[in-house]
């Protein structure tokens, strides 16, 4: 299986990667770690004439911490993620939802930009981004902008990027009190994309009271989203057995997912987002009170 | 001497007369107590450093000078006319050399017409149009450019609808019911086996279509030096290949060589040239050049064939201490365009004993490819059926599972009544339970939302194979041995469980024995790698050979050297006297003949007519499922088999490692999903259909039990097909055990267990496992 020919530029800076994209319009794409966006090409879904490969942008690979906020580059990829005390630190949703994408290869080469741009509904990362409520930079030819997560994943493999823009950065504030995070995959078999995903960031306060909730959802609708009615059942309440069942019970009936004829039915999809939220809740509790 | 013997040969279960040339001194079987000084040793593999270091070159590794690449032009549809084909714009593509369609195919001799494509694609992949060009990326963009008329037609897809239209909707004109009456067999009376029946238990099964997914893919090159044709080819058979293409092409069998030097992978859909092979050779002879056909994944997936999708209704009659009265299984085969029926009654009518014995087949026509063999065809399917039934049967009785199977153990071939040449199932049973940990009556363990259960299920196949198979052993000038056999070794250790054998007859170390195989040019004919039959067919003519050899070699050392010739043997490379003292080496001895060379005849004996052989097992799981969500996990799996003597217990290993995973993808993940209504495939490509990985598979525990065998001189029975037979039943009587659900359609997926657990209506969802 070939990809239909095309013309490649290995860009140095993102203003170059910026200046080339604008040149070349819609019939460029930019090409991160390849792992969307090869498999399109070579199932010749996506045929575009030139590549513009940022993947040698050193500046777009970095994990930073500035006080209270963590700064990953575009270009980091899932292993990095997984693999980041950094991260884990204080946003473990990532580093745990970095460690199931696909296999050793996929999370070699994958970048957390690629993913939050690809804007794959069943993606892991854009729930994780949406539970941790992140910022993506971005820099177009003539600006740059900041786009909340809430508003980034417009439609089904459609961000909020522009044509001609690029994802920088994306930004992740801590938040004050006990941290816990996680990720929980239900896969029809390891290395597969998930039938339902849970991304779950927990944060406590001093009177044991929860403080901040960021749940996301993977592969049940046409875009990742926030279970806001579970987050919001758990807010501001000691996070017992019952308040998290309940708030289980608030995803379960706020998720409209449809049949998938290859992950199973929108009832079974359903049902587990309830059993995987009651355990991602579970699990990210575990981790803030022991952390 | 030449001597003449007709014998009957059994092929995955299908039995025909042969008749064997066997020359020389027919030599005994090694006795059971025999213990080998290298067969029987875990030797690595002879190519392995080859295969580890990349230069093991494989079909899709062979690139010849001015090279062209072919691909077909396939049908999206599983059922359309074809109208109109028009290849004049991807022709005028520069790099495109050539393109065929049904008009136009080149012809090689005088008036044969090959039939390549057809105006009626009857299932999705059919070939449509063939084009050839300078490099794989402007042949893919050209095939972008072929203009098809295609008239959309209504497919039939399901096996029960195809049935039910028999009359009125014939696929293709032919009756759908393949051969036009169901398959048939019978041994004494089911109605009196049911009456004289204490309990019936009627119970009904339902398995997926499975797709092979050999890592290589199909797949030749193609070259011709004058009118002589060298096809590289990854295939599980050579010979057929060879004698293939010569039937087609009208040339004679000299003229064609067939090479698969490495090969990898074949699980029953490698046994023929196929249309590729043809197309390469044709296309290479048309235009002068080398001419290479690989299918791509997806191409793999669609048009090469897969195990069959089955519905199996069974009647089984057992007194209430569990002896069987009778089994009747009735089956819905879905062949697919034209697939063969392959045996669903096979574990039925022969893994107990049993009186009273009905099968009958219907072998049904679709609009999808036609079916193929598949790693133990039919007798996969079936044994999920039965072993389920029967574990059903034994909870119905309140018997332990194994006790069931011990009471109606077969000590004889139940439908010809004769003696196996060996059995060693029993013993299975208990290697198998002990290591397992097996209590009957044991109760599930739970943890949290998940429960543990262990379940089991029983084996039987074929494989004791058989002549025609001939081979050479050489003893070369340095005295090292050169094993030639036109047998293939598609990546089961044949190269090396050869070359331990004539190793172990010559007395030399391994590392002086080379083995050539794969290439017809030596033309010495050896079975298709198919039926688990390989190692018990060559093998014994691989130590004729050698014995031959070495014979030879006494011949010449005791001439040479002025002793008797009762008086010596050879060892490790030396002539020595029987005492031990050393006499020659064996190069120095052929120095004396300027450098001569030994060559010794080899021939697979027939086989003995008062045993049937069979290969038998008995396979364990242990599992835990999680009763929130249906997903399970098969922590440890246990296989116990006979299959004679094993010549190496790691090549063995590696078989029942990878049957076992085979399995477990067919019983849990594996099966082609079809869109019910258009008939086309959903998840032809390996992101969307789910062959396991490694992370998927917990703990293997690979036994066997050595049953002293005598049906050929090595005593080895198969092992290739049988670790795969009772995975998905071994699995399901597991869950059964741990949930009490009893699960009746494979493959047993989280949504479908879960909605079990929950007593919800199964999904009819538009995508099917067809
Ligand atoms: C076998 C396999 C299994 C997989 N399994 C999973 C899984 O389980 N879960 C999962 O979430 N994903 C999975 N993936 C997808 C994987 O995560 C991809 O790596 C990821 O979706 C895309 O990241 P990338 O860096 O590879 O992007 P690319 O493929 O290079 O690009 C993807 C798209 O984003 C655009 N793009 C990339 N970077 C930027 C940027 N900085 N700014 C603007 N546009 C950009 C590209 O133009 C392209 O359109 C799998 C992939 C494979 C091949």
């Amino acid at each position: 299986m070939y990809p239909s020919k095309f013309d490649y530029v290995r860009v140095q800076s993102v203003e170059e990667a910026v200046r080339v994209l604008g040149e070349h319009g819609e019939e460029a794409r930019v090409l991160a770690g390849g792992h969307s966006l090869i498999p399109l090409m070579k199932l010749r879904v996506l045929r575009p004439k030139y590549l513009i490969d940022i993947g040698g942008i050193q500046g777009l690979k970095y994990i930073r911490r500035d006080k209270n906020t963590l700064r990953i580059g575009a270009l980091t990829t899932y292993f990095e993620l997984e693999n980041s005390l950094e991260v884990s630190r204080t946003h473990q949703v990532i580093a745990s939802g970095a460690s199931v994408v696909g296999d050793p290869q996929v999370r070699n080469w994958g970048t957390i930009g690629g993913s939050l741009s690809h804007c794959d509904p069943s993606g892991d990362m854009g729930s994780c981004v949406l539970a941790a409520r992140g910022l993506m930079h971005v820099r177009g030819p003539s600006e740059t902008r900041t786009v909340e997560s809430d508003n980034w994943f417009v439609d089904t493999f459609q961000s909020a990027l522009r044509q001609g823009e690029i994802l920088e950065e994306i930004e992740f504030q801590v938040p004050p009190g006990k941290l816990g995070g996680a990720y929980l995959k239900l896969e029809r078999k390891s290395g597969d994309y998930a039938i339902v995903g849970v991304a779950v960031s927990l944060a406590l306060d001093s009177s044991g009271k929860c403080s901040y909730a960021g749940i996301g959802l993977t592969s049940v609708g046409a875009t990742n989203l926030r279970a806001k009615n579970a987050e919001n059942a758990i807010l501001g309440k000691i996070p017992t057995k019952e308040v998290i069942s309940e708030a289980s019970e608030e995803a379960f009936k706020e998720v409209t997912p449809s049949d998938d004829p290859l992950r199973g039915s929108a009832e079974y999809k359903k049902e587990m987002v309830r059993v995987y939220v009651r355990r991602g809740l579970e699990k990210a509790l575990e981790a803030a009170r022991s952390s | 001497m030449v001597k003449i013997v007709k014998t009957k040969v059994e092929f995955e279960g299908r039995f025909r007369d042969e008749y064997v040339m066997v020359e020389g001194e027919e030599i005994q079987a090694w006795p059971g107590s025999y213990k080998g000084k290298l067969v029987g040793s875990p030797s690595p593999r002879l190519e392995a450093g080859a295969k580890v270091n990349g230069s093991a070159k494989y079909t899709h590794d062979v690139y010849l000078p001015g090279m062209l690449y072919g691909k077909f032009v396939r049908s999206p549809y599983s059922h359309a006319k074809v109208k109109h084909v028009d290849l004049s714009k991807a022709l005028a593509q520069p790099g495109v050399v050539a393109g065929y369609a049904a008009n136009n195919v080149p012809k090689l001799t005088g008036e044969k017409q090959i039939e390549l494509f057809s105006d009626e694609a009857l299932y999705q992949g059919a070939e449509i149009a063939l084009l050839i060009a300078t490099d794989e990326i402007t042949l893919q963009d050209a095939i972008e450019l072929v203009e098809v008329e295609y008239e959309p037609l209504r497919p039939l897809v399901d096996p029960e609808e195809s049935l039910r239209l028999r009359g009125s909707h014939a696929i293709g004109g032919k009756d759908n019911l393949s051969g036009g009456t169901p398959r048939v067999y019978e041994r004494g009376s089911v109605e009196r086996g049911f009456s004289d029946a204490d309990v019936v238990i009627e119970q009904e099964f339902r398995t997926q279509a499975a797709m092979h997914n050999c890592m290589e893919t199909h797949g030749s090159v193609a070259t011709w030096e004058g009118d002589a044709l060298t096809v590289y080819t990854s295939t599980q058979s050579i010979n057929n290949v060879r004698a293939e293409l010569a039937e087609k092409l009208g040339i004679p069998l000299r003229k064609v060589r067939a090479i698969s030097t490495y090969m990898g992978g074949g699980f029953g859909s490698k046994f023929g040239g196929g249309k590729y092979t043809l197309a390469a050779a044709l296309a290479s002879r048309a235009l002068g050049k080398p001419v290479r056909i690989v299918l791509d994944r997806i191409e793999e997936n669609l048009v090469t064939g897969n195990r069959s999708q089955t519905i199996q209704k069974y009647r089984i009659g057992a007194k209430k201490d569990g002896t069987l009265t009778a089994i009747q299984l009735t089956s819905v085969v879905n062949v697919g365009l034209e697939g063969w029926t392959a045996d669903i009654g096979g574990p039925t009518k022969m893994t107990y004993r049993c009186p009273n014995v009905k099968v009958e087949l219907y072998g049904t026509r679709t609009n999808l490819v036609s079916s193929t063999a598949f790693r133990a065809p039919g007798y996969v399917e079936g044994n999920f059926g039965l072993e389920c039934a029967l574990d059903e049967l034994a909870s119905k009785l309140g018997l332990d599972p194994i006790s069931l199977r011990l009471k109606n153990y077969a000590d004889e071939d139940q439908g010809d009544k004769i003696a196996y040449s060996s059995k060693a199932l029993k013993e299975a049973y208990e290697r198998g339970a002990d290591i397992i940990g097996w209590k009957p009556g044991e109760e599930p363990t739970r943890r949290g939302t998940k429960v543990r259960a262990k379940g089991m299920a029983s084996l039987i196949w074929w494989g004791g194979g058989g002549p025609p198979a001939y081979a050479q052993v050489k003893i070369n000038t340095d005295g090292s041995a050169t094993v030639v056999t036109a047998s293939q070794d598609i990546g089961t250790g044949t190269r090396t469980a050869v070359g331990q054998i004539a190793a172990e007859e010559l007395s030399l170390p391994l590392e002086l024995v080379s083995v050539q195989i794969g290439d017809t040019v030596t033309e010495l004919y050896s079975p298709g790698s198919g039926g688990s039959q390989t190692l018990a067919s060559i093998g014994p003519a691989v130590r004729s050979a050698a014995h031959d050899a070495k014979s030879q070699l006494l011949d010449i050392a005791s001439q040479t050297l002025d002793v008797a010739r009762e008086a010596i043997a050879l060892d490790s490379g030396w002539i020595v006297r029987k005492s031990g003292e050393k006499l020659s080496s064996v190069a120095d001895l052929l120095d004396k003949f300027g450098g001569a060379t030994v060559t010794g005849k080899g021939a697979r004996g027939p086989n003995d007519p008062k045993h049937q052989v069979n290969t038998f097992g008995a396979q364990f799981a242990e599992v835990e499922v999680d009763t929130e969500t249906g997903e399970v996990e098969v922590l440890k799996f246990v296989s116990v088999h006979d299959s004679g003597r094993i010549i190496n217990p790691l090549l063995l290993s590696s078989q029942i490692e990878g049957g076992v995973i085979q399995g477990m993808g067919y019983a849990l993940w594996e099966g082609r999903l079809v869109d019910a209504t258009s008939g086309v495939s959903l998840n032809a490509n390996l992101n969307d259909y789910l062959v396991p990985r490694s992370t998927d598979i917990d703990e293997i525990q690979s036994e066997y039990i050595e049953a002293e065998d005598t049906s050929n001189n090595i005593g080895a029975k198969g092992i290739g097909e049988p670790p795969i037979i009772g995975v998905a039943p071994a699995i399901a009587n597991a869950i059964k055990a741990a949930t009490g659900i009893r699960l009746r359609e494979l493959p047993l997926t989280p949504e479908r267990i879960y909605r079990a657990l929950k007593k919800m209506e199964d999904w009819t969802s538009s995508a099917r496992y067809f």
